[in-house]
């Protein structure tokens, strides 16, 4: 399953590299997610969340932000297990662009389930990897705008 | 005069007698194993592989075995002392292999679903919930799941330890000239077939509940199976229990389709969990457990050509199936089975002098396959059909007409099949102009040609088969399996004059039970009525083989008449002496002892059976009182009783929409001597609809990394009521002379070759649009392919 999506961001590229790396602002960003723990200067693990469509399950997993080009792009890869509900793994290439209003940030993700999320979800895994990556997305734009609010 | 078969009063055998037992059903009295709940049960379920291969690196379930209600965590480490490994070989598949089982997954885990660890806990719900707490850490493993890729020497191996890589076996069946025959046939048709891979859906999962009293060390069962003896050998031997310790019941059972006679890694753990703890547990699979290891069924890659004279009529065919089947092969029967049927089964309704069919079963990492309804026989029925419509199509010949040429001539028996089968007496020619008459063809092909006209595409297909039935000790005990060719019945004329049938074929919703009270009722001279048919049981019935094959009418049907023959001549002989007549002089009919020569002379059976047991002072000394006699019966002669019929199918293809709408469906059918022919047109039905849903609706979708992606009832689609046609019987009755009864099996005949029909039918609409469709099921999305709307 391939995902791609394009948000604009009302703040500069360096802001935006800064908070994508913000334990703090990931984790309130992430939909689901309730603890996110720093393994390094860009590894993380995670407890979240998820419902897709009948299961609903707590993944443990670890994020790893890779190929970092500061304040250009990076690779996000992430590998959960959902215990019963299955497994689940992704990686998503992030791009920054500056333009006049702030960053418009790209991705493009592929992501993969398998377990009881394949076999009940596999018509929903798509329309709910889209749903949670615009919420994240929704949610990484409501903080950088507080946090320059806050700057300011 | 012997009375033996006398009758005078009705008949009971040939009468369509409503299932008895359907009143309890509906009544809401049935009783499955899941209604059953025994003090201190636990209640099992499985931490179960998310990946299609791999090894498992890390098991934790030390949170697990903490969590509320939770009794015990099992790893294959706790049950690798109580229980055996089992291997799905048998002898005579010369060559095959697969790698051992055990209940749960050591380090090698071979498909999505497979059993890791299981939970026992005081619910179902606080075992899932411990469940979730098992830490479970898989390094992948490359999973196969193309059986061509599988067959490539360099492909990784679906289980590491299998000795032969991914070929599971192979055969080849050959008569001498094939290839000279093909090289100077006048026609040659050819085609490459896809069959999907589905699977039974039972209204009833699977259930068991095993309960170990460690004080006597007996184990008793309770599980929907269809086959109580075979699990009663099976976990004794695994379990290391004294057989005779050993008891399984099946009580009311909801549906089967070979499906519940397999062994499963779920059941063989939950009994062995009962032994190791000394308490009840109960496994029940949710629907999602059920499409993860219930037994799937077909999947088969077929390439095939026929040839032909000048005339049409068919020389030789060849054909390779490449069957992949799971990671292993099924035990006890083998997941070899249906890809042995579907090469031996191709072109036998035909005069066809030549054949070559060869067979590779190949492991992949999906669920295990197995029988399943009508092993074999609708792939080799579509395969044959699918060549025959070809071939008319290129010698323009109609459908029945190339048939006609080509079918074993009614007259023309004992015959034997280019593959090797002996037919006693089969009637394709009485069936074909049957079909012929009921389907009303010639109107059918006129209304065809009209509606053309005016863009509608309707198709009509057709489709002879031959179906196996009542199988002899060749089929599984020559290659060692611990499975019973035979049956056993015990019939008692009870102390009030009525009888009781204990016989060792089961009930899975076909109306055994009430087929043998038919046929007892007429050797006894009872009302069906009067007599009760026990089933299920492995300690209040003889041992036998039970439901499979299409065995269970034909032989426990034999079974249960001669036993009741016995005991009629056991009730003679007693009756004789108060008559003072020779007991060979009497007849039982109407619930009474009547002279053959006097019908004054008469004495009512509950007088007979007061005598027996209350007064047997009375009877001359020495007489024999038993009035329960026993009797077993393994069919001999023939190694199979062959039934045949014709099914055909009438649709309307939408070419915009690839969208088929069944209109109506015929089958004629000849399974001998019918005993009820209520029950024998609902197998047929059953069966009809069963085939209909693989050829247009049922699969069994995973995607390249071995994951199943539609585990439930929304996204894999079974036939429903509303897209299924009337279904139109008629038959032939050609009685087996193996057998007194004269009955073969009806089971699987629906589903041998309801697929065949449709996918002719659908082919014949798509005719005139240049498109031809040779995969099942025919999806929307396929045909518009076919049609090359879609071209992706």
């Amino acid at each position: 399953m391939e995902l791609t999506g394009r948000y604009e961001l009302e703040a500069p590229p360096e802001v935006v590299w800064d908070a994508l790396f913000d334990p703090e602002v990931l984790a309130a960003s992430i939909p689901g997610c309730e603890t996110l723990q720093a393994e390094g200067p860009a590894a993380y693990t995670a407890t979240v969340k998820l419902k897709v469509g009948p299961v609903s399950a707590r993944f443990k997993g670890n994020v790893e932000i890779v190929d970092a080009a500061p304040c250009r792009s990076c690779r996000i890869t992430g590998k959960g297990s959902g215990g019963i509900a299955g497994v689940a793994q992704g990686a998503s290439l992030v791009a920054l662009e500056a333009t006049a209003t702030g960053t418009v940030l790209t991705y493009t993700a592929d992501a993969k389930v398998g377990g009881k999320l394949a076999a009940l979800g596999s018509r929903l895994i798509e329309s709910t990897a889209r749903k949670l990556a615009d919420q994240f997305f929704a949610n990484f734009a409501t903080h950088l705008k507080s946090r320059q609010e806050n700057a300011a | 005069m012997n009375a033996e078969g006398l009758r005078i009063g009705a008949r009971h055998v040939g009468t369509p007698l409503r299932r008895e037992n359907a009143r309890r059903h509906v009544a809401g009295r049935s009783r499955f194993t899941t209604d059953l709940t025994l003090p201190q049960m636990l209640h099992a379920a499985f931490v179960r592989s998310p990946l299609a291969h791999g090894r498992i690196t890390e098991l934790d379930v030390s949170e697990a075995r903490a969590a509320p209600g939770v009794h015990a965590v099992l790893t294959a480490a706790d049950l690798a002392d109580c229980c055996t490994p089992w291997r799905g070989t048998l002898d005579h598949f010369a060559g095959m292999t697969s790698v051992s089982q055990r209940p749960l997954a050591e380090e090698e885990v071979l498909w999505v679903g497979h059993p890791v660890a299981m939970i026992l806990a005081e619910s179902r719900a606080m075992a899932e919930d411990a469940s979730e707490l098992v830490l479970l850490d898989i390094e992948e493993l490359p999973a196969v799941t193309d059986p061509h890729a599988a067959l490539h020497p360099d492909s990784p191996k679906a289980a590491l330890e299998a000795e032969k890589g991914n070929l599971c076996f192979e055969t080849v069946l050959e008569t001498g000239a094939v290839d000279q025959v093909f090289a100077e046939a006048a026609h040659v048709v050819e085609e490459e077939f896809t069959f999907g891979r589905h699977t039974a859906v039972t209204l009833e999962p699977r259930a068991i509940l095993a309960d170990f009293d460690p004080s006597t060390r007996r184990l008793t069962v309770h599980q929907g199976t269809q086959t109580p003896y075979q699990f009663q050998d099976t976990f004794a031997r695994h379990l290391g229990l004294e057989q005779s310790n050993v008891r399984v019941i099946s009580p009311d059972v909801g549906g089967s389709f070979g499906m519940k006679l397999h062994v499963y890694h779920e059941e063989m753990a939950v009994a062995a969990a009962s032994v190791l703890h000394g308490r009840p547990v109960r496994y029940v699979p949710d629907r999602l457990e059920t499409f993860l290891s219930d037994i799937h069924a077909r999947d088969h890659r077929i390439t095939a050509r026929m040839a032909l004279d000048a005339e049409g009529h068919i020389l030789a065919m060849d054909v390779h199936d490449i069957a992949p089947i799971g990671p292993f092969s099924t035990y006890p029967r083998t997941s070899v089975a249906e890809g042995n049927q579907v090469i031996r089964l191709m072109g036998a309704p035909y005069r066809m002098p030549d054949y070559r069919g060869r067979l590779q079963v190949v492991f992949q990492n999906k669920v295990q396959t197995s029988q399943y309804r009508a092993v074999g026989h609708p792939i080799a029925c579509a395969v044959t059909e699918a060549l025959v419509d070809k071939a008319a199509v290129a010698l323009g010949l109609d459908p029945f007409a190339i048939r006609a040429a080509n079918v074993i001539a009614d007259d023309a028996y004992p015959a034997r099949s280019a593959t090797g089968f002996e037919f006693e007496a089969l009637s394709h020619e009485e069936c074909l102009g049957k079909l012929r008459d009921l389907m009303g063809y010639d109107a059918l092909r006129e209304q065809q040609a009209a509606l053309r006209d005016r863009g509608i595409y309707r198709g009509i297909g057709i489709a002879p088969f031959v179906e196996i039935t009542n199988p002899g000790a060749t089929f599984y005990g020559i290659g060692g399996a611990r499975i019973s060719a035979q049956d056993g019945a015990i019939v008692k004329l009870t102390p009030g004059g009525q009888a009781q049938v204990a016989i060792s074929i089961t009930e899975q919703g076909q109306g055994t039970e009430t087929i043998i009270a038919q046929i007892v009722a007429d050797e006894l001279g009872l009302d069906p009525s009067q007599v009760r048919v026990t089933t299920g049981d492995t300690e209040t019935t003889p041992s036998g083989g039970a439901t499979w094959a299409c065995r269970g009418a034909g032989i426990g049907g034999e079974t249960a008449l001669r036993a009741a023959r016995k005991l009629a001549a056991q009730i003679r002989a007693i009756s004789g002496a108060v008559l003072q007549k020779d007991g060979d002089t009497l007849i039982l009919s109407g619930g009474a002892v009547v002279s053959a020569d006097n019908p004054m002379v008469a004495m009512d059976l509950s007088e007979v059976a007061r005598i027996a047991y209350y007064r047997p002072d009375t009877l001359p000394a020495g007489i024999d009182t038993s009035l329960s006699v026993a009797h077993h019966f393994a069919p001999s002669g023939y190694p199979f009783d062959f039934t045949n019929g014709i099914q055909a199918s009438h649709v309307e293809v939408d070419p915009e929409t690839g969208i088929v709408r069944l209109l109506r469906h015929w089958v004629v059918e000849d399974c001998g001597t019918i005993i009820n022919p209520l029950l024998v047109d609902e197998q047929i039905r059953g069966g009809v609809v069963q085939g209909l849903g693989a050829a247009l609706f049922e699969e069994c979708l995973y995607d390249e990394s071995g994951q199943l992606t539609n585990g439930s009832m929304a996204d894999y689609l079974v036939p429903m009521p509303c897209e299924m046609p009337d279904i139109a019987i008629a038959h032939v009755e050609t009685p087996t002379k193996d057998t007194i009864l004269g009955a073969k099996g009806v089971g699987e005949a629906g589903t041998a070759a309801a697929s065949a029909a449709a996918m002719n039918a659908v082919n014949d609409a798509l005719l005139p649009l240049g498109a031809r469709i040779t995969q099942t099921p025919m999806t929307p999305l396929r045909i518009l392919r076919a049609l090359k709307t879609i071209t992706d």
